[in-house]
């Protein structure tokens, strides 16, 4: 897990370090990256026999998740809303 | 953007499916560990950097301070509270399922990221999830906006400040732009602080 957090962590001081300093475009570097990782995920999800039979499964879970996460974001947001017009 | 994603996803699949079915030729176990671990590590380290180097991010929300926060507090904790309930629905581990919606839409991160902590299983239900969340938020932004000005900015959840920001802009108005921008800011520096909390809480 902490060598997950330590780059964003290091990312995040390095660059608000160095923003006066560099005019730096990561939108290239940052496409190929999520190519490069999207399709190892992909690889590992299609190099997995038991995963693929489990998939037709995984897609209505997500739905229902998804569903649900989303409903009650909205919800609440709209709660939010009301509670700042009132004041 | 999300074709390119989709066709590397289709293709990783299909080069996994084949190595794995013709002997292994390709020692899979570098592909799905070592550059899969590396991208991601590369990833987190350039996303946050990039963040770092947002000089009008940095700005803003130092200007709006805390109540801009109270947005994305909303949409993470909908998003979470959706992820037990769902869980619990369908009689999954419910950590996990909490973890796959705290991805608040940034496929990328948690495909991966859950996959490493909940297994393969849960990779992929956290990378169709947050995928689709993308896709909902994009194709039914005429329809959430009638519902609430702030209803696509909660569908959005991390994607509002890059892929879906201009759409939102478009629907909601430009005076939404700070508050989409701010919220999907939050949530993509919490998600990966959320998922990796929900795994080790469990």
């Amino acid at each position: 897990m902490l060598n997950l957090i330590v780059p964003l962590v290091v990312g995040i001081l390095l660059g608000y370090s160095l923003r006066d300093k560099k005019r730096v475009n990561l939108g290239g570097v940052t496409f190929w990256v999520i190519i490069v990782l999207i399709f190892s995920l992909g690889f590992s999800i299609g190099s997995s026999n038991e995963l693929l039979s489990a998939m037709p499964r995984v897609g209505l879970n997500g739905v229902v998740i998804l569903a649900l996460a989303v409903f009650f974001s909205v919800v609440f947001v709209k709660i939010i809303g009301k509670m700042a017009k009132m004041k | 953007m999300i074709k390119y994603i989709v066709a590397a996803l289709a293709l990783g699949g299909v080069a996994g499916y084949l190595n794995d079915n013709w002997g292994n030729a390709l020692a899979g176990n570098f592909v799905s560990d070592y550059l899969f671990n590396a991208s991601l590590i590369t990833l987190l380290f350039v996303m946050g950097l990039s963040f770092g180097l947002h000089r009008e991010a940095m700005a803003e929300l130092k200007k709006t301070g805390f109540k801009v926060l109270v947005v994305p507090f909303a949409i993470a904790s909908g998003s979470i509270l959706g992820g037990l309930v769902g869980g619990l629905v369908l009689g999954v581990n419910v950590f996990g399922s909490m973890a796959v919606s705290a991805g608040y839409g940034w496929y990328t991160l948690a495909g991966p990221l859950v996959g490493q902590l909940f297994g393969p299983e849960f990779g992929a239900l956290g990378f169709t999830v947050n995928f689709l969340r993308e896709l909902l938020t994009i194709t039914t932004i005429s329809l959430a906006v009638r519902i609430d000005r702030y209803a696509p900015i909660a569908l959005g959840g991390a994607t509002t400040m890059d892929t879906t920001l201009p759409i939102i802009v478009r629907y909601c108005g430009s005076e939404a732009l700070i508050t989409a921008f701010a919220s999907g800011f939050t949530l993509s520096l919490i998600a990966p602080f959320t998922i990796t909390a929900i795994a080790a809480s469990q």
